[in-house]
């Protein structure tokens, strides 16, 4: 299983901190978070990918948005806004 | 079709003779720079001798517009504080909003320059006509709050809006701000630059309509504008505000957490953004002219007023100081706004003070002694210590009112090793480390270690680079930033409008043809983004800079991070080294970071003054 941790705005729309989902890429555990999810579509993941201004830190390290990055089980997806800004 | 947007002209208040004066702004200068930062750090340069005190006579204060404000363009209602800080010793700049910006812009002004002064302590009222010195012996020395000078002067002077200093600002505190309408200049110390000219506040009054060029376009656009501004791209600022990065900080391990010796904070959960949000919420506001009310404020405790935060406030009076009971926070930026002075300086002093003391850094005498308690998490001890900071009332007070570089320096040792600052500047809310083409933004900043001059952050929130590493390509990510953030400080439009805009520099174009009927173009507003930094860096350079201030504290490059999802992560120093060198090539700098002479004679024409 995936771990997905919300942050932000993507916690306050799902009303959830973190959503456990079977995937095997980034991009099956974003289409999982959407299914499970629906506040977030489309201004957070849309139809399986990740919507402008947002990414994700693979288990807080390294940012991307590559739908095709394997995931395994254990693994941690850091959903993130990508406007930083303070 | 006319012309629009500037007025052509400054006021020059001298209050040593006093006298106010309008000159000419002549169209050559305003397609330059544009206004805003633009234009100040122009008008500094200009209107100032070559290695002057900034807390002398000579010094000048530029409040300078852009050409948007007063216009209905969402977030325009901004101005741009420019002097020399007496922090870094170099340029500074504070942006500021609300009504005061529109009334000084509608005094029929493009900027306001303060030079001299005042042989007692005094308010300067603005209006169209010119300026007056008014003696106020009855906020001067009093100990008021910032709040209520502020409603003294609206009830004696209710046609004017006022920028004004807390005690901070009158006791010459390196980094106090100044402060209007509850949003405040913060950094670098223009409030100690105003303290020092003897001057309380700032009053201004204008009924001049802001020209508009083609307004059925700027009406158009400023529609347009304002429906992208309600939409995605600023959802994070409506809904949470600033605190919202906490949480996502720690999580990737770029919070800032005592004084930088940790990038995560176990108590981080009393105080994210999202816990406020939940338990403390009571309002959201917004500035003057704006439609996006990114301002969130929060209870203290059941009866008080709500306080407004904000991420840099609650980052360095909580995780930076050890501290996580957001009580505490709310208070210590409620007193900081208050007593007139910069969040991030004084919490990135105090946590270096805290450091210094947990390390048996301190001389004995009445420095030790005062710091006995002092210790990272110790929140009632801080809040004492802004206090005896904002009014230098104790031998630590005295010391840390200088900034971590100046009392680093002082305390000699290893402490500057740990002074958490650039060129002077405390280090904003970004772990350098886990964010290091970020890191090479605060390196090469004019201003110091800034997060607002530089969001090179955004590309190590792109996953376009490798955030753990500065590399040749983070050069570029700099500049870019940079150049964005120039040209939106010279405009001035809210950073946060920036991810509504899909075209940058074009947009920023058409918005200024339609407000000032002048021809802008895309590229011509991309190269008035470079000048805007180069005028930046002859001004530092005519003041002393060296490239060896073009770098970090010791402690990046020589300790790693402790844990988290950074952890293990350092800074390269020669990996760093070459960034910077790449750096200075990409922006037309020569080898050690000078501007080329042959580009500083072309650049003395258009700056003119006394000194080139």
């Amino acid at each position: 299983m995936v771990t997905i941790e919300l942050y932000g705005v993507a916690r306050l729309r799902a009303r959830r901190e973190a959503i456990e989902v079977a995937a095997r890429s980034l991009g099956e555990a974003l289409a999982a978070l959407g299914a499970a999810c629906p506040t977030l579509e489309p201004l957070i993941v849309a139809g399986g990918r990740l919507a402008p201004g947002w990414l994700v830190a693979l288990n807080g390290a390294q940012i991307t948005a590559d739908l095709e990055t394997p995931l395994g089980d254990g693994d941690v997806v850091v959903l993130v806004s990508a406007d930083a800004g303070g | 079709m006319g012309r629009g947007g500037y007025f052509e002209r400054y006021l020059r208040v001298d209050l040593g003779r006093p006298s106010a004066e309008h000159v000419p702004l002549e169209e050559a200068t305003r397609r330059a720079v544009v206004g805003g930062v633009g234009l100040g750090a122009l008008l500094l340069t200009r209107e100032t001798p070559p290695r002057f005190d900034p807390l002398g006579p000579e010094a000048a204060l530029v409040l300078a517009f852009g050409p948007l404000v007063g216009t209905p363009l969402t977030t325009s209602a901004k101005l741009a504080f420019v002097a020399k800080s007496p922090l870094t010793g170099r340029i500074s700049d504070g942006l500021s909003s609300s009504s005061f910006a529109i009334a000084g812009k509608r005094a029929g002004l493009d900027a306001i320059v303060i030079v001299g002064e005042a042989a007692e302590p005094s308010i300067v009222l603005v209006d169209e006509e010119g300026a007056e010195v008014v003696p106020c012996p009855d906020l001067w020395g009093r100990d008021v709050s910032i709040s209520e000078a502020s409603a003294r002067l609206r009830e004696a002077y209710p046609e004017h809006r006022f920028a004004v200093i807390g005690v901070a600002g009158e006791r010459l505190v390196r980094y106090a701000g100044i402060a209007n309408e509850g949003r405040h200049a913060g950094r670098g110390g223009l409030g100690a630059v105003l303290g020092a000219k003897r001057v309380k506040a700032i009053g201004v009054r204008g009924s001049r309509p802001v020209p508009l060029a083609d307004a059925e376009a700027t009406l158009r656009i400023a529609k347009d504008l304002a429906r992208r501004s309600l939409g995605p791209a600023t959802e994070k600022y409506r809904s949470l505000g600033t605190v919202a990065n906490l949480s996502t900080f720690n999580r990737l391990a770029a919070l800032p957490t005592r004084n930088f010796q940790a990038s995560t904070f176990e108590e981080a959960r009393r105080i994210e953004g999202e816990a406020l949000h939940d338990t403390r919420e009571r309002g959201r506001g917004s500035c003057k002219s704006c439609t996006i009310g990114c301002e969130h404020f929060f209870e203290v405790r059941p009866g008080e007023r709500p306080v407004k935060m904000e991420y840099e406030n609650l980052f360095a009076l909580g995780p930076l100081c050890g501290i996580g009971d957001p009580e505490v926070v709310l208070r210590a930026s409620s007193a900081c706004d208050e007593l007139g002075i910069d969040t991030i300086s004084a919490g990135g002093t105090i946590a270096f003070a805290m450091e210094c003391a947990e390390r048996g850094l301190l001389p004995a005498g009445p420095l030790a002694e005062e710091a006995r308690d002092l210790r990272f998490g110790a929140g009632e001890r801080m809040l004492v210590l802004l206090e005896d900071i904002a009014r230098r009332r104790t031998a630590l007070g005295d010391l840390l009112a200088e900034g971590s570089r100046r009392a680093a320096e002082r305390l000699g040792g290893e402490a500057p090793s740990f002074a958490p600052h650039v060129k002077g500047l405390e280090i904003p809310g970004y772990e350098p480390r886990a964010l290091q083409t970020m890191a090479l933004g605060f390196a090469v900043g004019t201003r110091g270690a800034d997060h607002n001059r530089s969001g090179a952050y955004e590309a190590d929130f792109s996953g376009k680079v490798n955030r753990f590493e500065a590399s040749e390509e983070s050069a570029a990510h700099a500049v870019a930033a940079e150049d964005r953030a120039a040209v939106m400080d010279a405009l001035i439009l809210c950073k946060f409008l920036r991810r509504a805009l899909e075209d940058f520099f074009g947009e920023s174009a058409e918005m200024l043809r339609a407000v000032t009927g002048l021809p802008f173009e895309t590229e011509e507003l991309a190269r008035a983004a470079g000048r805007i930094t180069l005028v930046r860096r002859l001004f530092n350079e005519r003041e002393g800079w060296t490239p060896a201030e073009d770098t970090l504290p010791a402690r990046f490059f020589e300790e790693k991070l402790p844990g988290g999802a950074a952890k293990g992560a350092g800074i390269d120093r020669e990996g760093f080294a070459r960034s910077i060198k790449a750096y200075h090539a990409r922006r037309g700098l020569d080898e050690r970071g000078f501007v080329p002479a042959e580009v500083a004679r072309d650049m003395a024409s258009l700056i003119g003054g006394k000194n080139r």
